[in-house]
């Protein structure tokens, strides 16, 4: 495997590790649970990587995410925006607006069509318009995260989850569960509470189409369904929708070398 | 550049020393020369930040801004002991509520001494700020006793233009001074606490230092205080240069020499006719005209929009405002902080992300 | 001003609208329906006047819905000085009574997400973002409201206001009429109600301008004497509450307090609260209340959270508390002393500083503690209201003092007057509960 460049992306739940070549293709990746000391992850991600590879040696490694500054092995740092937008441009081959959902805090990113940023917006004042917010109300109900989105699907019904503040929609779910309502209709109620929030934020910058999507909470599949009625617009998802935070700084990285 | 500037405590024991009295001032506007010809410093009060805010919110619900909070929480805690008065501008609803809760329900040692600011740039506007600050004059004079002249007024005014004078030379010259973000402002904000006289050497001092030109990426940055000061320690190391601003405890404030020889009036007038301010009713269109004006002078790419939560002046005017700059082809983004908070890290990220954007 | 406008005006409101909406009143109050919803065994069956009510509101709108191009328009702030307007002839719209109607009706949320996807924050006073929603997307209950050809701010009740009237005044293109009322802290003072004497004679030549014709003084005298008239009846109304029980709870005052606020300076505002008084005499001579069993009584402090009147009615009627009096409908009316045809605009300018809202914290608990002596009051509730900052900083401290130092229970309600999604019901009515157990104790 003859890798040019490497990229970190070191999120608020999950490490990610990508490899390119010389043509910016991904070759490796690797992810894993934040491990609080950064730092001995990385090496011990490197030491894998090792493995496949002839030699890091001069494999420059550009590091973004939440805990970007703490990768000392990293030779630049890049924010998540502009690796975000970078991946997936490159990805995709196109530029439109790109919606993250993270765990922390979500995004929506205009990419022009040399991938470039014109125009962000970022929802972290508050969880509501988080995962967070839909993995503590899981919680709540008693309902794994990875089956969320579908059990949310089957709802035959639906409710309106009004509380746009996390601990107040808390309430008035246990209230809506003590007045007999299953927990599907709240499910997917909850999910449109949160991608109505999503989406106010994707118009305040401007919906620029296609709709592209990443962040670790796309794998849910209700979350695709509702954003995609409430913008009207069809959306587009990557191959690894967790990785291009990585992905973008790996190519940062090569360019770096060019 | 190496600059000593003397701290508040060190300013406070001065005062003392010289048997003048202190008044703790909040944001935004008032006559410091007014002050002064009674003898009495002003030391401002922009929160401050970090402290312990279970203080304040014994009286304050959690939707008013941490400005607010942290002053009354400050107050709470003694911190404010060494004041003698309390002066508090009419900037603001909660500044407002601050007042009069202080005046009616706290009932705190100091005296309180409120200040409207009208909310036009009018003639009418004008003749009742002259008439507050007589009013004002007249409340001081019987909690002190004294009776400046109006020579002394006129000379105190004219020590506060030179000083307001040498501060827009500052921001001139701050390129060519190679002084980074963070001790600019170190320096442009000890003007809250400073007396001018002292903040007169100390710019002129600065004036004639100069070193390696920075060259960052050009923004403007905008809103009520940068505060934690953290965030310009994070600008300077993602290479922005913060080359103008449009802070209310800045920038707003480098108010025009007076005209005329009627004090009152010509306080009155460096506060009408300062720099637009949505506390001072401001219009939208004088705000965009500004700031397109201020970029095109100074070459900014980009303007941050600094704002404290639940801070409604600088609010409402954001969507319009923002739209109206993109439309000449400036881009901005717009964070909240909570000023009693460390900076949290996603702010950094987005003002990072917007420096790489410009910088593309 | 056109033709084919004042047409369609006289055919739609005069011709076709008023005739109906008054039709359908007739109908109403011959053959009195009472809602199979509404808890009868709780409260007593809704005022007749509401059918009244009910055709002076839909008439306001539908004036409005046709006013374009054939009467001048004026948007103004709840607390503005009205009458040099209404003597002009404009139509006048009050946002904050739209933004209210919009969250009795349940349209907030909708509407309001206009306005917050334009990029206004949802930390700015929810009036205002239901009111900037509105006017970017036509979304609204009542059909449509008309364009303004002048804007007027006054700050007696908020500075908010004027930030807000800013946003218009550049999406409308208009006028901004500021009339400053500076902040009184203990007593108005001479400069400030001169400065605010000033801004009115200012501001008749540009509100002539837009109307396109003079002031006529005589009319201005008429309708400072019809707003007087008005005001001192709807305190009057408000006085009724002093009886046991009392024959008109807040929650009504908030519905029938429409009028005094968008139509004052009427005569058929001051036919409709004489009409209102009647109808609560009748009801004290026969004892009738509006909580059928009356045990308690309380009074509101703050805005209405208007999206939950008929529940709160519900929870606390369900155990006897009526309550009779607040501190907001109060402040309608207690400025009609104040006012005086003979002077107007001296008189204007001494009503237009002294509202609640543009006084100290001390006075508005002073306000609170008359009320609870002279209406015989067993409790205050004070609505912590988000959206606004000048009623709600220092009800923590006024909560206190009626405690420790009347030794009047008092509540304080965290919730907004327009906005659902500030407010927890569950937590509301734990609140409550304990609140109505402290007063039984």
């Amino acid at each position: 495997m003859k890798i040019a460049a490497l990229g970190i992306d070191v999120g608020s739940t999950t490490v990610k590790m990508t490899a390119v070549n010389a043509a910016g293709e991904m070759l490796w990746h690797h992810l894993e649970t934040v491990d609080p000391r950064v730092e001995k992850q990385v090496d011990s991600f490197l030491n894998k990587l090792q493995d496949d590879v002839d030699s890091l040696k001069d494999i420059p490694l550009i590091a973004t995410g939440y805990g970007r500054n703490l990768v000392h092995q990293a030779v630049k740092k890049v924010t998540e925006i502009t690796c975000h937008a970078k991946g997936v441009y490159h990805q995709l081959g196109r530029g439109g607006t790109l919606v993250d959902i993270g765990g922390q805090d979500s995004k929506a990113i205009v990419i022009g069509d040399q991938g470039q940023v014109i125009d962000f917006a970022m929802n972290d004042k508050c969880a509501a318009g988080t995962g967070r917010f839909l993995e503590h109300s899981a919680a709540r109900m008693q309902v794994p995260i990875a089956e969320m989105g579908s059990v949310a699907l089957s709802a035959k019904e639906e409710v309106a989850i009004s509380s746009t503040c996390t601990v107040f929609a808390e309430s008035e779910i246990i209230s809506m569960i003590a007045h007999g309502v299953a927990v599907e209709p709240i499910l997917m109620g909850l999910h449109r509470s949160l991608i109505r929030r999503v989406v106010a934020m994707v118009r305040s910058v401007g919906l620029v189409p296609p709709l592209l999507l990443s962040g670790g909470v796309v794998k849910n599949p209700a979350i695709r369904k509702v954003i995609e009625e409430e913008t009207k617009e069809k959306v587009f998802l990557p191959e690894h929708p967790q990785l291009m935070g990585a992905y973008g700084a790996a190519l940062f990285a090569l360019k770096m070398i060019e | 550049m190496q600059m000593t500037i003397p701290s508040r405590k060190e300013v406070i024991k001065d005062i003392k020393k010289r048997k003048g009295l202190v008044a703790a001032v909040l944001p935004i506007h008032y006559s410091r020369a007014l002050l002064r010809t009674f003898d009495i410093y002003p030391i401002e009060l922009w929160g401050p930040p970090k402290v312990d805010v279970s203080l304040g919110g014994t009286h304050l619900q959690t939707y008013v801004c941490s400005i607010v909070h942290n002053a009354l929480s400050f107050l709470k805690m003694g911190a404010l002991n060494v004041a003698d008065l309390l002066l508090i501008p009419h900037t603001c609803d909660s500044l407002q509520g601050l007042a009069s809760i202080l005046i009616d329900l706290i009932k705190p040692e100091q005296a309180i001494f409120p200040l409207y600011l009208p909310r036009g740039q009018r003639e009418d506007d004008l003749t009742f700020l002259a008439d507050e600050l007589h009013s004002l004059y007249a409340q001081l004079s019987d909690f002190t006793g004294k009776h400046p002249s109006d020579e002394d007024l006129l000379a105190a005014i004219k020590r506060e233009e030179m000083s307001d004078l040498l501060m827009a030379k500052l921001y001139k010259k701050k390129q060519l001074m190679g002084i980074n973000n963070i001790d600019f402002y170190r320096l442009i904000r000890s003007r809250e606490y400073l007396p001018a006289e002292q903040f007169s050497d100390l710019a002129d001092e600065a004036l004639q230092t100069s070193g390696e030109p920075i060259q960052g990426i050009p923004i403007i940055l905008s809103g009520i205080v940068p505060e934690p000061m953290e965030v310009l320690s994070t600008i300077d190391e993602m290479n922005g240069e913060v080359v103008a601003d449009d802070l209310a405890c800045c920038g707003r404030r480098l108010y025009e020499p007076g005209t005329g020889t009627d004090p009152f009036r010509r306080m009155a007038e460096r506060i009408i006719y300062a720099p637009p301010d949505p506390t001072r009713g401001n219009s939208i269109e004088e705000r965009v005209k500004y700031l397109t004006g201020m970029a095109q002078n100074t070459g900014a790419k980009g303007i941050i929009f600094y704002d404290v939560k639940f801070c409604e002046p600088e609010l409402f005017d954001l969507p319009e405002l923002r739209n109206a700059l993109k439309e000449v082809g400036l881009a901005s983004i717009n964070v909240e902080v909570n000023i009693n908070n460390p900076l949290p890290h996603q702010v950094a990220t987005r003002i990072g992300a917007f420096l790489e954007m410009l910088d593309s | 001003m056109g033709l084919t406008d004042s047409l369609k005006y006289y055919w739609n409101v005069k011709a076709m609208g008023q005739p109906f909406l008054h039709w359908q009143r007739r109908q109403a109050e011959r053959n009195p329906k009472v809602s199979s919803r509404w808890r009868t065994d709780i409260l007593s069956p809704p005022l007749r006047i509401g059918a009244r009510t009910k055709e002076l509101v839909s008439r306001h709108y539908l004036e409005g819905r046709y006013a374009s191009g054939h009467r001048p328009v004026a948007w103004v702030t709840s607390g503005g000085p009205v009458e040099i307007l209404q003597a002009l002839g404009f139509y006048v719209l009050y946002p904050e009574n739209h933004g209210a109607l919009c969250g009795a009706r349940r349209a907030v949320i909708d509407i309001s997400s206009e306005a917050e996807n334009s990029g206004y924050s949802i930390d700015i006073c929810s009036y205002a973002r239901t009111d900037i929603g509105s006017v970017l997307s036509g979304k609204t209950p009542v059909g449509r409201l008309p364009k303004p050809d002048l804007l007027l701010a006054c700050t007696n009740i908020c500075q908010t206001v004027l930030h807000w009237y800013r946003v218009l005044a550049r999406h409308f293109k208009v006028p901004l009429i500021l009339i400053d009322t500076p902040f009184v802290y203990t007593k108005a003072s001479d400069h400030a109600l001169k400065y605010v004497k000033k801004q009115l004679e200012n501001s008749i030549p540009i509100c002539e301008r837009v109307a396109a014709r003079t002031l006529d003084y005589r009319r201005l005298k008429e309708v400072i004497k019809l707003s007087k008239d008005a005001a001192e009846l709807w305190l009057e109304i408000i006085g009724r509450g002093r009886h046991r029980p009392a024959p008109i709870s807040v929650f009504d005052q908030f519905i029938h307090m429409a009028p005094i606020v968008e139509m004052r300076g009427k005569k058929e505002t001051v036919d409709f609260y004489a009409a209102l008084l009647k109808e609560l005499d009748e009801n004290i001579s026969r004892g009738i209340g509006a909580v059928r069993n009356e045990r308690k009584r309380l009074l509101w402090d703050n805005l209405p959270i208007w999206y939950r009147l008929r529940y709160l009615a519900e929870n606390l009627g369900e155990h006897g508390i009526s309550v009779v009096a607040s501190t907001y409908t109060n402040a309608w009316g207690e400025l009609a002393p104040l006012m005086n045809q003979e002077k107007p605009l001296e008189s204007m300018a001494r009503t237009y500083i002294y509202p609640i809202l543009n006084q100290g914290t001390k006075y508005k608990l002073d306000t609170m503690k008359r009320m609870v002596e002279e209406f015989q009051l067993d409790g205050v509730i004070l609505h912590s209201d988000r959206s606004c900052k000048p009623y709600s900083i220092g009800q923590i401290d006024q909560r206190n003092k009626l405690i420790q130092e009347y030794g009047i229970p008092a509540l304080l309600l965290e919730a907004d007057h327009d906005d659902p999604r500030a407010y927890s019901e569950e937590q509301v009515a734990s609140r409550l509960a304990s609140f109505v157990e402290m007063l039984d104790d």
